[in-house]
């Protein structure tokens, strides 16, 4: 008998509350009714986690579109206390690295961490992303306010016009 | 068609299409030809065009004309057979059954072998269980047609209904010793002496029985009744070898029937509480994937057995996620040793999850951890315990630890309700109840129980709107409900109107729960012909007997009772007639 079971499901209008429930207790910052409204339209950018049947994860993204870069970014990836080093974020992130290879159109993956959060700095080294600038005063109700920009590169930038710096 | 006023040839063929119009439901063409008849000054007093224009109107609604009609066309032609057949038929659509009957009698007396009057006598008969009159009619029918399998099925059946078992079997064994044509040998004649075994079964003639069966097995297709007879019957006459051989092949063929297990335990005459026990856990190793081998030998064990066959099934189902665990365990709470002893283990289970991730110390060093959602499933174990052991305080420690744990998981907030409700506060557990539906709206389950926790606190609308959501658009959700017939809804809801004094619309949800009942009743109709028909004869009798109880339904009965609580009340203390009152103030 297999122990853990992890899938991904899909969010919809009527488990959109265990979203919310989800990331109010995870993330020390409140999201608006315009993030939740757009998380139903996301597709396969946005996924909760399920731990033998039970929510214990979601990942949110949107795509980014800023001077000719496509980029994806994830607002949020978490996962509940208990449940973590479970190999539950790792599932969430191979996810959107798998989206985002089959797409083949996208020049980086970037998210935000808090400068003091080493936990999910490392975690996210794993996969191939690195620290590309530092965001002063960007949270605004929280401290350490400052965030990293976690970026990883999947091709050279500028190639959407087709031209090579 | 004898008449005492028979219709000249060319009126005649006229009225012959107005009974065909009818019986194909061509209503307006049928009222055109009865026209063409009764304009003709010679016949406009004639009396079966004019019960069948009756008639014919009723189909179209138009009850009052109809009786008109139907009445005069009965009075102008007191011995016509169709006149009074055609009243009783208005009769029975208007559901006057008594009436219809003595029509139906008065039809026969003008014409004692119309075949079509004798069914539908027959089928008012038994709706409304005149069964000596049921088995005359069913006689006659006999007669009438000596070749149709329905005539001796419906006559035996008679017989069998008022418990003349002798008659009922000589009639069927009659009609089974007449050759059979060879398409009648499959699924509808195996039920038939399927049907046979039953009569004789309830005769008390088991060993009758028994022989009976062995003798008709190969003809026999439904072969887990036929196990389950073949079991039963030798287990009664204590030829408990070969009883034992059938439950055990019953056991191989469905492993999760716990009644095969006590059978077969019967069978072996096991008696002691070892024995049983021991005997369970052979076939828990037989089957190991059944789930009765493993949870019935813990009614049985009592000490350390006890303790050690408890522990082994609820950390199973702890690893596993079984939300059910205390609902299926609940049955042991009658032993107060047995709640001891489960108490331990789970506090135990508590400490070593947190410390070890491990069910005891002793397994630390083998064997994978406990997945991290099995200390939640304890602390929700444990909150249904105390709750149970009416400990609200401990209840909400671990609930509150339990959604500390997982605040996602909607099994969690619907025991916190119950708790609340439990201890006695229904607006409380109310508002958790709310909680949990929110947070999966497609689960129609938890939207019913929110809907059932509002009736308890007397949120009538919101239980409403709450049920609407998965009732049909563009309906009131009361209506559709009514529909449905939703009585655990509509009980509730009478209930909830009670307390807050909403005399009339409580009466008005109680007569809908009466008027489900009356529906259920009537539905029988459908179901005289058509199990003759198709041969489903022990389902049939036990239809029958289910309706001849069937306002022993709780549902019945909690709608019974407000209806009565609220007529006393209004009797003893009656609402001050506001109209009454005016006229005296004006008078």
């Amino acid at each position: 008998m297999t122990r853990e079971n992890i899938e991904l499901g899909n969010v919809t209008p009527h488990n959109i509350k265990q979203l919310k429930r989800l990331n109010s207790v995870v993330f020390p910052v409140s999201y608006n009714d315009k993030f939740y409204k757009d998380v139903l339209e996301a597709g396969e950018l946005a996924k909760l986690a399920y731990y033998n049947d039970i929510v214990v994860g979601a990942v949110c993204c949107r795509i980014d579109v800023t001077e000719n870069f496509r980029r994806l970014y994830i607002m949020t990836l978490g996962c509940l206390y208990p449940y973590r080093r479970l190999g539950i974020g790792t599932i969430m992130v191979q996810h959107v690295l798998n989206y985002v290879e089959q797409d083949g159109n996208f020049d980086s993956v970037f998210l935000h961490v808090q400068v003091n959060n080493e936990v999910a700095i490392n975690f996210y080294k794993k996969f191939g992303f690195e620290i590309v600038e530092t965001k002063e005063h960007y949270y605004k109700r929280i401290e350490p306010a400052d965030a990293y920009v976690l970026q990883k590169t999947l091709r050279k930038s500028g190639q959407v016009n087709g031209t090579i710096e | 068609m004898p008449s005492s006023n028979p219709l000249p040839p060319k009126e005649n063929a006229l009225f012959k299409r107005i009974l065909k119009c009818y019986e194909h439901k061509l209503y307006k063409n049928g009222l055109k030809f009865a026209k063409q008849i009764l304009t003709n000054p010679k016949f406009s007093e004639h009396g079966e065009t004019l019960a069948m224009k009756g008639l014919t109107l009723n189909c179209l609604g138009r009850k009052e004309e109809a009786y008109e009609y139907v009445r005069r066309g009965l009075r102008n032609d007191l011995k016509s057979h169709v006149c009074w057949h055609v009243y009783g038929l208005l009769q029975r659509s208007d559901k006057k059954y008594d009436e219809a009957i003595k029509c139906y009698r008065n039809a026969l007396k003008w014409e004692k072998d119309n075949l079509q009057i004798l069914r539908d006598l027959s089928l008012l008969q038994i709706q409304m269980r005149d069964l000596e009159g049921y088995r005359d009619t069913r006689y006659q029918l006999l007669m009438l047609r000596p070749t149709q399998r329905v005539s001796w099925i419906g006559y035996a059946m008679s017989f069998h209904l008022l418990e003349d078992y002798k008659n009922a079997l000589s009639i069927l064994a009659t009609f089974l010793d007449q050759p059979q044509q060879p398409s009648n040998f499959d699924y509808e004649h195996s039920e038939l002496l399927l049907y046979q075994n039953m009569v004789i079964q309830e005769s008390g003639d088991l060993k009758g029985a028994l022989k009976h069966l062995e003798t008709a097995q190969d003809q026999i297709v439904d072969k887990l009744t036929l196990k389950e007879n073949l079991g039963e019957l030798n287990l009664k006459l204590k030829q408990f070898d070969k009883a034992a051989e059938y439950y055990e092949q019953l056991i191989q063929r469905n492993p999760e029937n716990t009644m095969y297990y006590k059978k077969l335990i019967e069978a072996k005459q096991l008696q002691t509480s070892e024995e049983i026990v021991e005997f369970y856990l052979q076939y828990s190793e037989k089957f190991p994937r059944a789930n009765p081998p493993r949870r019935l030998p813990l009614n049985y064990a009592t000490g350390d057995k006890f303790r050690n066959l408890v522990d082994k099934y609820m950390r199973r189902a702890l690893t596993k996620g079984v939300p059910p665990l205390f609902v299926d365990l609940r049955g042991l709470y009658g032993d107060k040793n047995k709640v001891e002893v489960i108490e331990e283990l789970q506090l135990k289970y508590v400490d070593a999850l947190k410390k070890w991730s491990k069910f005891s110390e002793s397994e630390v060093n083998n064997g994978p951890k406990e997945p991290v959602s099995a200390l939640l499933w304890v602390y929700y174990y444990l909150a249904q315990h105390y709750d149970y052991l009416k400990q609200t305080e401990k209840a909400l420690s671990y609930i509150d630890a339990a959604i500390e744990h997982t605040p996602t998981l909607i099994e969690l907030f619907i025991a916190k309700g119950r708790i609340y409700k439990h201890a006695g506060d229904p607006m409380e557990a109310c508002s958790w109840l709310d909680e949990a539906q929110a947070l999966d709206t497609a689960d129609r389950y938890v939207n019913s129980k929110c809907a059932k926790y509002m009736l308890r606190a007397d949120r009538v609308r919101d239980a409403e709107a709450s049920c609407a959501k998965f009732t049909r658009d563009g309906v009131p959700a009361m209506e559709n409900l009514n529909e449905m017939q939703c009585m655990w809804f509509q009980t509730e809801c009478a209930l909830a109107f009670q307390r807050l004094g909403k005399y009339g619309e409580a009466l008005k949800k109680c007569h809908e729960v009466d008027r489900h009942f009356s529906e259920i009743i009537e539905d029988q109709f459908d179901f005289h012909t058509y199990c003759t028909r198709k041969m489903t004869l022990r389902s049939y009798v036990g239809l029958l007997r289910l309706e001849d109880v069937l306002r022993g339904h709780p549902f019945y009965f909690k709608a019974a009772r407000c209806a009565i609580e609220v007529y006393l009340k209004l009797f003893d203390d009656p609402l001050k007639d506001e109209s009454a009152e005016q006229e005296l103030n004006t008078g």
